[in-house]
């Protein structure tokens, strides 16, 4: 059991007492921030993420990520709580709980049992998923260690082709925003052979157009210019609650009887996670539509069925878990908040990727561990503070707004105390905005900036180490497969399209409609 | 909907062939095996900007051809006020606390007061303590506990902001 005594270690990391405080901080925060209309997890830990770089240069990388990672999880499960209670989704994630979370609040009075059933989903959810994390994580390391650089490039192409090939928005929009991605990323010095790239004379943009900065402004600022368009946020349907003893007496009968859908719905959620590109809301809505097939009640779907509320619930945490196996044992991130974190670990000095098992295995396993510490934290403190998180949903949105640009502004300066990063933080966030609203999706984009540079360093070595040689990338037999894997991934959406088509022309006028 | 999604897929196209041209003359692999692995330093940006500009292309006829909601990207014009009224103050504090000219936290409690005052339409006491308090936590957070220095105005150091 190589991995339990790994783990044993990481709890001892994980339970120090700093790592305990920036934990529960972290998880607070997220709470927070899930519960704030227009604000979610990703742009949270976006915001926040150059403060951890005083926490890693103050204490380690490893009190960094739990911090970080503390406030996706927090917001995981405070997005929940405006859904069940305002019918407003905190986060994207939390939209699938609409549709039974709410109604069994309210028309059912019931919101103790729903907020019960939410969290009490979210953590078996996770638990879950973070067990396989950790038996996976380290095997799927130890295969890639074999890797050369065909195979990553290999790895890269198919994530950038799963984030196409998966993806709901129109696939053509996506493969623009991946291209575009490593446009930005190739900005400034040549890694191989130093030659300015696309700065067009300009110095400052020698050094590249960063990452983080780019990534603050997309979903930080992007997201709040966005937020305060749709600003007609009313707490008009509010319903008050706490949760009791004996709503969760009732959830936990509930959940005896659901105990294996949420189970499923965790591991396949885990597997969903752990693709590139799907972070929790492609898992949550996964969840619903599997919790109403398997369901032999459908028709209570809708009305504030518990199951409506568990499966989705479990399956979003726990496709977040699986986004950080690609992160810890490819150096790929899974999520957008995957390309956040994974921004963390190059600022913080760490490369991502299968040697952090070896070389960081105290900052590996100490985070693994504080994903169970996390969401057991994040557990109890929903459990009993849910009526203060509520109060959140109150606080002035004319001072928290300008606020939240602040800090993002903030964020992007320290890190190289450059107003240059300021300046592109401010244009990514407008840019976000209008892409959001055009409906071009911004996880592809936020990856490949991310993984360009190591896209294209990988490639040119692959044809260093083979002289030129392309075969290089079919001779292997892991990149055939990869690569080969990829170019399906990118078909699919246009052999769905035919079938689809076929489909529709083959079937009776009547049944088409 | 129909004049916005083209113009975006339109200004993509715009930017990759920008980025094309730029670096064309890596475009194609170096043939006289001069350069170690056959690919110069334009190669990898070129191709991007190929990919941008292609899909540029299909998302624009795709804009033009295919059904698109008739409402346009607002609603009506308040929106874009409102929009205006978000993005100009914004971009104009990102300019105004560069060093030198007002500096961080003057810039931002200017931009505090005024989001509060003016867009939110708090009273002006409210915004006043807005655009006072949260800079000067920010100070004491930023500047003395985590020894994080932000840009200074131009009365530094007379003043200590």
């Amino acid at each position: 059991m190589d991995a339990f005594g790994s783990l044993l270690g990481g709890f001892g990391t994980a339970l120090q007492p700093t790592n305990l405080v920036f934990l529960l901080a972290g998880v607070l925060l997220g709470l927070i921030i899930g519960v704030l209309p227009g604000l979610g997890g990703t742009s949270g830990v976006a915001i926040l993420l150059p403060i951890s770089v005083f926490i890693a240069r103050d204490n380690s990388a490893t009190t960094a990520i739990i911090f970080l990672a503390g406030i996706y999880w927090g917001a995981l499960f405070g997005g929940v709580i405006t859904s069940i209670l305002f019918n407003i989704p905190g986060e994207p994630w939390a939209v699938a709980l609409l549709f039974d979370g709410y109604p069994l609040a309210r028309r059912r009075g019931k919101p103790g049992v729903a907020l019960a059933s939410s969290f009490v989903a979210s953590w078996v959810g996770a638990f879950f998923a973070t067990i396989l994390l950790t038996f996976l994580a380290k095997t799927i390391a130890d295969i890639a260690l074999q890797f050369g650089p065909a195979d990553l490039f290999a790895i890269f192409v198919l994530s950038f082709a799963t984030l196409i090939g998966l993806g709901a928005e129109s696939p053509i929009k996506a493969v623009m925003m991946v291209a575009f991605g490593l446009l930005l990323a190739a900005v400034g010095f040549d890694r191989i052979t130093g030659e300015p790239r696309l700065t067009f004379g300009q110095v400052e943009l020698l050094n590249g157009i960063g990452f983080v900065p780019v990534t603050i402004g997309l979903f930080g600022i992007g997201e709040v210019i966005a937020a305060n368009e749709e600003a007609a946020i009313g707490a008009a349907g509010a319903i008050a609650a706490k949760v009791g003893l004996k709503d969760l007496l009732e959830t936990l009968a509930a959940l005896k009887q659901r105990f294996l859908l949420v189970a499923a719905n965790g591991i396949i959620g885990f597997f969903f996670g752990s693709l590139p590109g799907h972070g929790a809301t492609a898992g949550s809505f996964l969840g619903y539509g599997l919790a109403r097939q398997w369901s032999k009640n459908k028709e209570e779907f809708g009305k504030g069925e518990i199951s409506g509320i568990m499966a989705p619930q479990a399956a979003a945490d726990a496709s977040a878990v699986g986004a950080m196996v690609p992160l810890l044992s490819l150096g790929v991130p899974g999520s957008p908040t995957g390309a956040v974190l994974m921004a963390g670990l190059f600022i913080w000095g760490l490369v991502p990727g299968p040697l952090l098992f070896i070389q960081h295995p105290e900052f590996v396993w100490g985070f693994i561990a504080s994903i169970y510490v996390g969401h057991f934290l994040t557990f109890l403190i929903t459990l009993t503070a849910v009526p203060l998180l509520a109060l959140i949903m109150r606080v002035p949105h004319g001072v928290l707004t300008p606020l939240i640009i602040i800090i993002s502004v903030i964020g992007s300066y320290t890190l190289n105390n450059s107003m240059l990063d300021v300046a592109i933080t401010i244009v990514a966030g407008v840019v976000g905005y209008w892409l959001r609203k055009m409906k071009y999706p911004l996880a592809p984009l936020v990856v490949a900036v991310v993984l360009g540079n190591a896209t294209e360093v990988e490639l040119r070595r692959a044809l260093i180490g083979s002289s030129g040689q392309w075969t290089v990338f079919f001779t292997s037999p892991a990149s055939a497969v990869f690569l080969a894997i990829a170019a399906l991934l990118l078909a699919w959406p246009f052999i769905g399209k035919a079938l689809q088509v076929r489909r529709v022309s083959a079937a009776p006028p009547a049944a088409a409609k | 909907m129909r004049p916005y999604q083209t113009a975006t897929a339109v200004i993509f196209v715009l930017i990759a062939a920008v980025a094309m041209f730029d670096s064309r003359a890596g475009a194609l692999p170096d043939p006289t095996g001069l350069v170690p692995g056959g690919l110069r330093a334009g190669w990898f940006p070129f191709w991007a900007a190929t990919i941008v500009a292609l899909a540029g292309l299909v998302a624009t006829v795709r804009a033009l051809t295919t059904a698109q909601p008739a409402e346009g990207a607002f609603t009506d014009r308040r929106q874009i006020v409102d929009l205006a009224k978000f993005v100009v103050p914004m971009a104009l504090v990102g300019w105004l606390m560069s060093p030198g000219l007002l500096g961080f936290y003057i810039a931002s409690g200017l931009y505090l007061g005024y989001y509060a005052g003016v867009v939110a339409r708090y009273r002006w006491y409210y915004a006043l303590a807005s655009g006072i308090v949260i800079p000067v936590l920010i100070y004491l957070s930023f500047e003395l506990a985590f020894s994080a220095l932000l840009p200074k105005s131009f009365l530094y150091p007379t003043l200590p902001f």
